[in-house]
């Protein structure tokens, strides 16, 4: 399971800092919500590189925008807005020249584990990339990161029903995936 | 209605949430199996954005100018009369009171307020106040001014903290930035809209109405 949002009060006694000129205290927040976020990261825009991108210029708007940051013992939520934006929009200009045939899966098999745990990594690509955006981050953030629906409800500022629906409907698109792999 | 047409039970869900015992047929529990298993499988494979990118990132941080903590715009005040209706006449008065003893300030001082050229007909006088008592200098830079960093210029307050201009701005809907010590543009947090511009810069919205009416 991915990090969960700190301890609200350390948060904002860094932010101070920062604010206060000492730079460097940043990287603090910098590692521990990288970490944090790093996999929703790569899960959202599809590629480590571009992940990469995405998080260094979410970090880069972030430090800009610091002083408006109106409640920094929720700096957490405040910088993952930040990073969805830079992911969603790093993803749609990657995706600008990518197409679903880049993932390429195996022919379904029973005799080796090694191939049927890349074939299930590569269905479980594909199906992410056909989800609609919400869907799919919605889903990377339970199941992939593992967070429980009220963390899930405070980063994405959404009602934890919505969420579990939106959760639900992707699980069943996936399951249609492997269904119609295998089946 | 086929049984792959009609999804997952409820318990099948909740199973794959982790939540709860597996369903009672052989089938949909070994689909929930290799859901499972996929996920493991994708969230094994997905790799990590290392310490190295922590590097990358403060390496730029530390090239930015410092964040300057700012506050935006208060009120604004309309040198003309405004009809009203009567339930909100006391609101109003309010306004006008507070609009007649800035203007007041103003001519009083002999002031002409920034970018009103003598007298705009029609113009709307739109006071900003920006807090930056770390700043040597701030300046008000917009649509309504051709982006120039130095033609609308915040005086500095008694209290050394506060810095204010007033500006008359026909109606209409204008962008605008703070300009702290010639360098750092910085939107106004307390801006009612924000707008990316094409080089992915964020701008402040104001919108000047026909009656004095100012939203940000």
């Amino acid at each position: 399971m991915a990090g969960g949002l700190s301890d609200g009060r350390d948060d904002a006694v860094i932010v101070q800092r920062v604010l206060r000129g000492d730079v460097e205290a940043f990287g603090v927040l910098v590692h521990r919500y990288r970490e944090a976020f790093g996999r929703y990261a790569v899960a959202s825009c599809g590629d480590a590189d571009v992940a990469a991108d995405a998080m260094q210029e979410a970090w880069i708007r972030a430090y800009d925008a610091l002083a408006t940051c109106e409640h920094p013992d929720r700096f957490g939520a405040w910088f993952f807005r930040i990073l969805r934006n830079q992911c969603h929009n790093h993803r749609s200009r990657s995706r600008t020249h990518a197409s679903l045939d880049d993932v390429t899966v195996p022919a379904p098999t029973r005799t080796d584990a090694r191939v049927e745990w890349g074939e299930l990594r590569g269905l479980m690509e594909r199906a992410l990339q056909r989800l609609p955006t919400e869907q799919r981050e919605a889903f990377v953030l339970r199941h992939v990161d593992g967070r429980p629906y009220a963390e899930m409800a405070a980063l994405l500022g959404e009602r934890e029903d919505r969420l579990r629906m939106r959760v639900h409907r992707a699980r069943e698109a996936v399951r249609r995936e492997l269904e119609g792999h295998y089946d | 209605m086929t049984e792959a047409e009609r999804g997952w039970s409820d318990d099948a869900h909740r199973y794959a949430e982790g939540a709860g015992a597996p369903p009672d047929g052989a089938a949909e529990r070994a689909g929930v199996d290799r859901f499972v298993a996929a996920v493991q499988a994708y969230r094994n494979g997905l790799p990590s954005l290392g310490d190295e990118l922590d590097v990358r990132i403060m390496a730029g941080v530390r090239a930015r100018p410092r964040p300057v903590r700012v506050t935006g715009w208060r009120w604004l005040v309309a040198p003309r009369a405004v009809s009203v209706r009567p339930a909100l006449a006391a609101a109003a008065a309010v306004t006008l009171i507070v609009a007649s003893s800035v203007l007041t300030l103003l001519l009083l001082r002999g002031e002409a307020p920034a970018g009103l050229d003598g007298g705009a007909t029609g113009s709307i006088l739109v006071r900003f106040e920006v807090h930056a008592p770390q700043a040597e200098r701030v300046a008000l830079a917009g649509s309504f001014n051709a982006w120039s960093d130095s033609s609308i210029v915040f005086t500095r307050g008694g209290d050394q903290d506060q810095w204010t201009v007033t500006v008359a701005l026909a109606p209409g809907r204008y962008q605008y930035l703070f300009v702290v010590d010639g360098s750092e543009w910085i939107p106004d947090p307390l801006a009612h809209a924000q707008i990316e511009d094409e080089f992915g810069q964020v701008n402040s919205l104001l919108v000047v109405g026909p009656r004095g009416v100012v939203r940000s």
